[in-house]
């Protein structure tokens, strides 16, 4: 019986550090371009994940485990710098001679990652919580 | 004079006295029987335990600490049974070496 | 009827499920080791395979009246049950890639940890229980 509660904090784990890459993902890519499906260089888009509870890893008392149901992309407003000489920059539109860079906004970012790194360390606790209590019942028997 | 007058019920002990040995033989046989029961239920308690070991171990729907919970009592109830034991080894030993 | 002794107990179970979770240890750990590995797929022993052998062998033996062979000794009879719980301990069960997450694996270890001194616990208390028969002393 106490094996499900192993797996449920290893889900959590595992759905933490999924989290954790996107979040490292939009910092290291603040500035950069991809390629979309036309071919065509359009700015990158913040991901971000969805929890959802796992119903493969349950006890019949109504304790689940997590999993990533999706990782999803925001799909926000651009940033548009003013430069006419850039090699992407808009050929012609309104926004003609600016360049699109992605909208990431850092401070959300991070506060994300602390509360990722927070949620990662509360449930290693209680894996270890787990383990010590496993260990205890053993000392039923002296 | 109240000494005098409680002789009577002094004397109302030896002529029960007769009757005695054949209720203490009476409640000899209930005694052997007592001990049959407990050991068998011993035996029960040690079977039972080794049951719920087996279940645990090939995957049952067994909490392990009830499990390890029932060896433990079962083992109890077995050292129990087993200082009865040997103090009714010991009893009969020193009666054996009674000289007559 | 010395190794019948013990065939009325627990033990030689107990002795397989520690077998069994060391092995187990072996393979996990393992996968611990190789997870730079490119295409390396992660490896198990099959838990549920081996506790449904076991369980065939222990109906087995109490079909055969409690005459159990004692696991030191090599079974030649293609039908003992015992053999098919031995080779749950060889046969590998290789998962599919999207499993290779760490931290499943070390829930792994820890869970198959908690089997095997589960076992162990049981079985020294079985081992103390016989002696203080046989010494009479409790």
């Amino acid at each position: 019986m106490m094996m499900t509660a192993f797996d449920i904090s290893a889900s959590a784990l595992v759905a933490q550090r999924v989290r954790m890459d996107t979040i490292s993902s939009n910092l290291a890519n603040m500035s950069s371009m991809q390629r979309d499906a036309n071919g065509e260089m359009k700015p990158y888009d913040a991901r971000y994940v969805i929890f959802q509870t796992d119903d493969r890893i349950s006890t019949p008392y109504g304790a689940t485990g997590v999993k990533v149901a999706a990782v999803q992309t925001e799909n926000v407003e651009p940033l548009y710098r003013w430069q006419p000489n850039h090699p992407y920059a808009i050929k012609e539109g309104p926004k003609k001679g600016y360049v699109a860079y992605p909208k990431v906004n850092m401070n959300a970012e991070f506060v994300d990652a602390l509360v990722a790194t927070r949620a990662y360390e509360a449930n290693v606790g209680a894996m270890e919580i787990t383990k010590s209590m496993s260990q205890q019942t053993l000392r039923i028997l002296g | 004079m109240t000494a005098i007058t409680s002789l009577p019920n002094l004397s109302a002990t030896p002529l029960t006295g007769g009757v005695r040995p054949q209720a203490s033989a009476e409640a000899q046989k209930p005694f052997k029987d007592f001990m049959l029961e407990a050991l068998n239920e011993v035996n029960t308690m040690q079977q039972d335990a080794d049951k719920a070991v087996q279940q645990l171990v090939t995957g049952g729907d067994v909490n392990a600490a009830e499990v390890l919970t029932t060896l433990q009592k079962a083992d109890m109830s077995f050292k129990l049974m087993m200082q009865i034991r040997n103090k009714l080894v010991q009893a009969y030993q020193e009666v054996n070496n009674i000289r007559i | 009827m010395l190794p019948n002794l013990f065939g009325s107990t627990n033990i030689p179970v107990l002795q397989e499920v520690l077998q069994f979770s060391q092995a187990r240890h072996a393979v996990l750990v393992g996968n611990l080791a190789n997870v730079n590995t490119p295409g390396y797929r992660t490896r198990d022993l099959s838990v549920e395979n081996f506790q449904a052998r076991l369980k065939e062998a222990i109906e087995a033996s109490h079909r055969s009246g409690g005459t159990s062979q004692s696991p030191g000794v090599l079974t030649t009879d293609p039908q003992d049950p015992l053999r098919e719980v031995r080779s749950t301990m060889t046969t590998l069960l290789y998962h599919d890639d999207t499993n290779i997450d760490l931290e499943k694996q070390v829930a792994e270890i820890t869970k198959n940890q908690y089997m095997h001194n589960l076992a162990l616990t049981v079985m020294t208390n079985q081992i103390q229980l016989l002696e203080s028969a046989i010494s009479e002393r409790v």
